[in-house]
């Protein structure tokens, strides 16, 4: 077996979620995660944690979808809302088989097993704010995930394990130093109130004053590397144009241009799945508000790979998610929607910060870091 | 391309075994490797209107629990597993393996620490199931690891498989039905009987029934079915019995079991393998020397032992008895941590005596017993 796959097993569960004595575990994942899902599972039981593995096997979801009635489809199964109500720590080993499994399901149907599963989210969030709940998620590298990237196998096994900093004597010790930096520069921008973000087809104001920025330092996402906060739900002005496709529940959607007004998306277009981007954000009230403004800060991922996990810490990127906040960062929107869409800024761009230009091209300006 | 025998064991087990309905909450219960049956389980359900959920776990984790887990967590059961179990309308056990052997060597004593702490678990599921709360099939996927325990090809063990079940063709339900029929008949004839006589190769026993209640394994509980049985008196069985198919346990064989009983108690015991094995098994408890069960197999689509017990006891042509654990809803008293099935094959030989009149020969009952009014 590859050892880094042992490596990323030591790291999720010794440092992204530091199972300890007695916890509860959830290890979601599906078969073609096997040897990671093992390797996790191994290292749950060493640290004294209960681990509970709970796969998702292919053609479950998708037979839902085509065939189940409208009850079946708003159906929670209460074992696993009970699941989320008293795991201690949920693990997420995505392993994917087949990325467009759902691209010919009804949006609208996706939306109904979405609203569905909302509690679920909503428990993890909740939880986790008031540090009930720790949560990580992971990619394995398989072969439909290298296919999506546009690699080999082998290569994307490079990628994923590289953006993770797994191929490090000490991998660990590489996430606390990166940690730290990205703390400094959250630190520093929670002391401003107004970002104007600047690039091709790009000129976004919003508010970010009272909001709390948070360090992704590989704890709740691995590999990690962003900082994020929830932006002043009626604060966004202007527009963006988001460079990269975004694949979401399967389906991809290319260049995204959203204009703004007092916080709400006026006008939303794409090159390619106009309609599915009108159907997501005419999904609720949130869905048209943004829950999430983001700097991608790992230089170790530098292809986009249409997974989000990834592209969304792309150094020199920025993301913004329509719908859901994270409560953590002050933000308010609720929606069943957290659709995060990425800004490549590292061509010609410029933020500006109260008006003072703080990055350019992709990366924060030397004297603020 | 999905094999048809698999969706039509599918709608099998969802709408003769168990006959869910609109709304009824399902659980499928099994490894990755069952996931073709499990899958096909599932949009069957879907199209009955009911609530099905898979719970399928990945083989080499038992494994690995059994390896490394304290015993604390060798112990742990989560408060949703108690809650699911009290709960679900319906399960589906799919037993299908990757490797039978995985836990070959895995440690005894912490494989019964573990299946002991389970067993609260395993005992309300049974108690709901026999009150008529909750129903429950198990059942088998053909694996790759169950063609090699029965020396076949997949291909071959699947057309085993799928015959024994009926589903090679149309109209399953119909023939599990009239098995039904038949099996009720025979239940009810044996309850008219105080003593049972089994003689064959090195086989004289005699197993007192008087009072006890037969049932037939209709392809309710198990898919493929095919037996009627009982739990024979405790105190009543006298003689001795050879059984040639080898018995297996927790996937450990033991060879040409003979055994001797005195006043319901085995007090001599012998095995051309496995003989320490076999002498563990006996003195578990204080239930694992009496015999809990009494069965027919009847299910003559089975033709050969294949190493798995959902199919070897339903070999038509052979009896079975079980060491340890009888059953409670048949009238057995007999309690034991061991349900430990040995078969005897009487195809050949084998005779079998009611009350001193000769009902069995050859591997099978003389005369058909009068069908009850449907």
């Amino acid at each position: 077996m590859d050892d880094r796959v042992a490596r990323l097993a030591d790291v999720i569960v010794g440092y992204s979620t530091s199972v300890g004595e007695g916890d509860v575990v959830l290890i979601e994942s599906s078969p073609v995660g096997a040897p990671l899902v093992r390797a996790v599972y191994r290292r749950v039981l060493e640290a004294g944690g209960h681990p509970e593995p709970r796969l998702a096997v292919d053609g479950f979801a998708e037979a839902l979808l085509a065939h189940g009635s409208e009850e079946q489809l708003a159906w929670l199964n209460p074992a696993r809302r009970e699941d989320f109500e008293r795991a201690d720590i949920r693990i997420v080993l995505e392993a994917e088989t087949n990325t467009r499994a759902l691209s010919g399901v009804d949006p609208a149907r996706i939306q109904t097993v979405g609203r569905t599963r909302e509690p679920l989210r909503e428990l993890t969030f909740r939880r986790a704010a008031a540090g009930e709940l720790r949560w990580t998620i992971t990619a394995f590298p398989t072969n439909a995930g290298a296919q999506e990237a546009d690699m080999s196998l082998a290569g994307y096994e490079d990628f994923v394990y590289g953006a993770g900093r797994l191929d490090a004597d000490d991998p660990v010790a590489e996430w606390q130093r990166f940690g730290a930096e990205l703390r400094t520069v959250a630190e520093w921008l929670g002391t401003k109130r107004e970002l104007r973000v600047v690039a091709d087809g790009t000129d976004l104001t919003l508010g970010t004053e009272g909001r709390t920025w948070i360090p992704s330092e590989g704890k709740e996402n691995f590999p990690d590397g962003e900082i994020f906060t929830g932006p002043v739900e009626t604060s966004l002005e202007g527009e963006i144009h988001f460079s990269f496709p975004s694949t979401f529940h399967g389906r991809i959607v290319e260049d995204v241009r959203l204009r703004f007004r007092q916080g709400e998306v006026v006008e939303a277009t794409a090159a390619r799945g106009g309609q599915f981007l009108q159907s997501m954000i005419a999904m609720d009230d949130g869905a048209r508000r943004a829950g999430e403004f983001a700097f991608g800060m790992n230089d170790a991922i530098t292809e986009f790979t249409k997974n989000t996990l990834f592209d969304e810490k792309i150094g020199g990127t920025v993301h913004l998610a329509l719908g859901r906040s994270y409560p953590e960062t002050g933000g308010v929107n609720e929606s069943a929607l957290h659709w995060d869409l990425v800004c490549d800024l590292r061509g010609g761009s410029e933020v500006y910060a109260d008006g003072e230009l703080v990055y350019r091209d992709g990366h924060f300006l030397p004297d603020i870091r | 391309m999905t094999d048809p025998r698999v969706d039509r064991l599918a709608g099998l087990v969802v709408g003769y075994s168990l006959e869910l309905g609109e709304g009824d909450v399902l659980r499928i219960d099994g490894l990755d490797v069952a996931a073709p049956l499990a899958l096909a389980v599932y949009r069957s359900a879907l199209a009955a209107g009911a609530r099905p959920y898979a719970n399928l776990t990945l083989d080499g984790l038992l494994e690995l629990l059994l390896e490394h887990g304290s015993e604390e967590q060798l112990e742990f059961i989560s408060s949703t597993q108690w809650k699911e179990i009290e709960t679900i309308d319906a399960l589906v056990t799919i037993w299908s393996e990757a490797n039978t052997r995985s836990l070959s060597r895995v440690e005894p004593t912490r494989h019964s620490r573990y299946i002991a702490a389970h067993r609260k678990l395993a005992n309300t599921r049974w108690e709901r199931i026999s009150k008529g709360e909750m129903a429950w099939c198990g059942t088998l996927h053909p694996t790759p690891a169950h063609a090699q325990d029965a020396d076949m090809s997949l291909e071959e063990y699947e057309d085993f498989v799928f015959a024994a079940c009926h589903v090679d063709e149309e109209g399953a339900a119909d023939h599990w039905r009239k098995v039904s029929r038949s099996l009720s008949a025979r239940a009810r004839s044996l309850e008219t009987v105080r003593e049972l006589r089994v003689v064959g190769p090195d086989t004289d026993l005699r197993l007192g029934v008087g009072g006890r209640t037969w049932l037939a394994a209709d392809g309710r509980f198990n898919l493929p079915d095919g037996e009627v049985f009982t739990s024979p008196v405790e105190t009543e069985t006298e003689g001795d019995i050879r059984f040639g198919f080898p018995g297996i346990f927790q996937g450990r064989e033991v060879d040409d079991v003979r055994l001797r009983f005195e006043g319901g108690q085995v007090v001599a015991a012998e095995a051309a393998r496995g003989e320490d094995y076999l002498r563990s098994l006996l003195d578990m408890d204080g239930g694992s020397r009496v015999v809990g069960e009494l069965a027919f197999g009847l299910n003559y689509e089975i033709d050969r032992f294949t190493r798995n017990i959902l199919f070897d006891e339903k070999i038509g042509g052979t009896i079975h008895t079980a060491l340890g654990a009888g059953f409670p809803q048949t009238g057995g008293t007999n309690s034991s941590g061991l349900h430990w099935d040995l078969i005897c094959d009487l195809r050949e030989e084998g005779e079998v005596y009611a009350d001193g009149e000769l009902i069995w020969k050859a591997g099978a009952f003389l005369a058909e017993p009068a069908l009850e009014a449907v």
